[in-house]
């Protein structure tokens, strides 16, 4: 009996032949410039070994310049005495251009390797693009670069960003094992996955997953992209969200790529603007976690939370029976992606055809914060019951919700107030201000008008007394 | 570029196999196992035209597994650095574009694209001559010059 390796054994003839082609085209070029055109290489690979690792050619690289260097100043001496060391001079000079020209900055690197010279790069610097493409790095001065003349490029076709948020923004998600009884009856009501843009409810069985976009989502996404760049970024993992970007975008036509999953940030459980490539000032977020953006809250438009699914409604601790149990659906002219649909037309409208500074230094957070201040501009609220007692009111959600959305908030009842916002009907501020003939009004309402940027009407949000007074 | 080659491979095949149609069973294992895969000194094997001769089984020590030395034709696909090839742009996006020659992915950066050359954004974007003459748009075919390679375990870079 005889022992025989398991590794395949290849045969020496066709060993020497790949090594001999390896040969010739890396002595062919190795050390070449990434440009086609300029080849003034001769002098580099004369001098080099046929090598293939980095570390020997930089050797070689800096050893010529030295070398260079040395004949440099020789020569310079030399013309001091005799005018035929001017042409040779000349020569020289070119030389040392050209080779400063090898030292490329390795703007990027795709596989490992440089995008600009083709050199193996192993650097862990910059930001990893596998959402574009895997293998995918640039370096933060590329981004630079690209990020202003990419702003150049759309600020001339009047675009701005545009990062959405997927779940509870654009639609709801659902694990199969997680319908209730009552919502058994969508699994005979999905739409057909063929034809998928006429449909909202999709059942994908190879993910063991329903999905319901939100109602508007598909006007919304079409009007959106007249005026922005899209992006998707979601917390999902990547495969969840290139199929759901298949869903909201079955002809490719709005996102082109730029689908940004949880396995593409650059930070645990947070979004980041670092992976998209557009300047800060430019974008305007949708989503429904303010948590996840704790770097760009200037940027973020928040949006009312979509619950379709029972298991939505429970995973955020609401005891309401949802939409599906309901059999009813947000409504499509006067939801919350109509809605804010019109915040941003009147944002781009703003940044565009308002601001009469230089289009490069307009910021669209500035844009921002004043249509915010516009939604409940001459109101002046004092809260009854609603905070804590001893709790600094300056410093509650509510109080600052309601400054920046333009209003002026006071501790003390006075005429000029317009609203009291009130848990409880009975209080004194309460009375006083149905007695005034003021506004008396539940919190709610001060959320409502953050979620849909409108004032909304007071008779909506009653405040009902508490029984045990 | 392409290359026609003879490579050998030890084949393991299993007792249950043997009969008269052990040479099949050989071939049709030896096609699923290397067609498809790829290497860093050959490139990837792109089919086996023909098996040159099967040597003597040995059998293994211990199991009843029996190891034919084979040396068999195949084409195979290598790119190489400074070669110039034929591909078809996939994906074109502000940083450049990316195209692929058979198993091969390439990038090609905006840096390297003709300075004439301008980035136009759209349903449809694509690099355009300022005389609008040519246009590098996904599927379109374009001729370029590698730079650099990389072969990963199962695929060339």
């Amino acid at each position: 009996m005889s022992f025989a390796t398991d590794s395949p054994v290849h045969s020496s003839s066709s060993d020497d032949f790949a090594a001999l082609i390896d040969a010739e085209l890396e002595v062919g070029s190795s050390g070449s410039s990434p440009d086609e055109q300029d080849n003034e290489e001769e002098e580099v690979d004369a001098d080099s070994d046929d090598d293939d690792s980095d570390d020997e050619e930089d050797d070689s690289n800096d050893d010529l310049n030295d070398h260079r260097n040395k004949r440099c100043k020789t020569e310079k001496l030399d013309d001091l005495e005799g005018p035929q060391g001017s042409t040779s001079q000349g020569l020289i000079e070119e030389k040392l251009v050209s080779l400063n020209k090898d030292t490329c900055t390795h703007p990027g690197s795709f596989g490992q390797m440089c995008i600009l010279c083709g050199q193996r790069v192993d650097d862990e610097s910059g930001v990893t693009f596998g959402y574009i493409h895997k293998g995918l790095r640039l370096g933060n001065d590329e981004i630079v670069r690209l990020r202003s003349t990419d702003m150049k490029n759309l600020l001339r076709h009047k675009k701005l960003y545009l990062v959405l948020d997927l779940d509870h923004t654009l639609l709801n998600s659902t694990q199969l094992n997680h319908l209730t009884a009552e919502e058994e009856y969508l699994k005979g009501q999905s739409d057909s996955m063929q034809d998928v843009s006429k449909g909202s409810l999709f059942m994908l069985e190879f993910m063991h997953m329903m999905t319901k976009l939100r109602p508007f989502v598909r006007t919304f996404l079409k009007e959106a992209s007249e005026m922005f760049e899209m992006y998707i970024y979601t917390m999902g993992d990547r495969p969840y969200a290139l199929e759901m970007a298949k869903l909201l975008d079955p002809k490719k036509e709005y996102f082109n790529g730029r689908v940004i999953s949880r396995d593409d940030g650059t930070q645990k459980h947070q979004k980041g603007l670092d992976v998209v490539l557009g300047q800060d000032s430019a974008v305007v977020i949708l989503d429904d976690t303010e948590n996840a953006w704790t770097k760009h809250k200037d940027n973020l438009i928040l949006m009312e939370r979509y619950h379709f699914f029972a298991s939505s409604c429970r995973q955020f601790g609401f005891d309401c029976r949802s939409l599906s149990q309901l059999k009813s659906d947000e409504s499509e002219p006067d939801g919350a992606l109509a809605s804010i649909l019109k915040i941003l037309r009147q944002i781009h409208h703003i940044f565009f055809d308002e601001l009469d500074s230089d289009l490069a230094s307009r910021d669209v957070r500035q844009v921002l914060k004043t249509v915010r201040k516009e939604v409940l501009k001459d109101c002046k609220i004092v809260f009854s019951r609603v905070f804590p007692t001893k709790f600094q009111p300056e410093n509650h959600l509510l109080w600052k919700m309601a400054e920046q959305l333009g209003a002026t908030c006071s501790t003390e009842t006075d005429s000029s107030v317009t609203h009291v916002v009130s848990m409880d009907a009975g209080t004194e501020k309460s009375r006083w201000a149905v007695k005034e003939n003021k506004f008396l009004v539940h919190p709610r309402w001060i959320e409502a008008a953050n979620f849909f940027w409108l004032k909304q009407p007071e008779e909506k949000f009653p405040v009902s007394q508490t029984k045990n007074q | 570029m392409f290359f026609h080659i003879v490579l050998e491979r030890n084949m393991q095949l299993h007792p249950r196999h043997f009969g008269r149609n052990l040479r099949e069973n050989l071939v049709s294992k030896l096609m699923k196992d290397v067609e498809g895969t790829c290497s860093g000194r050959h490139g990837f094997v792109v089919a086996i035209t023909g098996i040159e001769n099967v040597g003597k089984g040995l059998i293994r020590d211990g199991t009843g597994f029996v190891t034919f030395p084979v040396k068999y034709q195949c084409v195979v696909f290598r790119p190489f650095k400074g070669e110039i090839l034929e591909a078809a742009v996939t994906m074109v996006n502000k940083m450049g574009f990316f195209a692929e020659t058979g198993p091969v992915q390439i990038f090609v950066s905006n840096h390297l694209i003709p300075d004439d050359m301008e980035f136009q954004s759209g349903d449809m974007p694509n690099y355009t001559t300022s005389d609008g003459s040519v246009k590098i748009q996904k599927d379109s075919e374009v001729r370029l010059k590698i730079i650099g390679t990389r072969v990963d375990a199962t695929e060339i870079v």
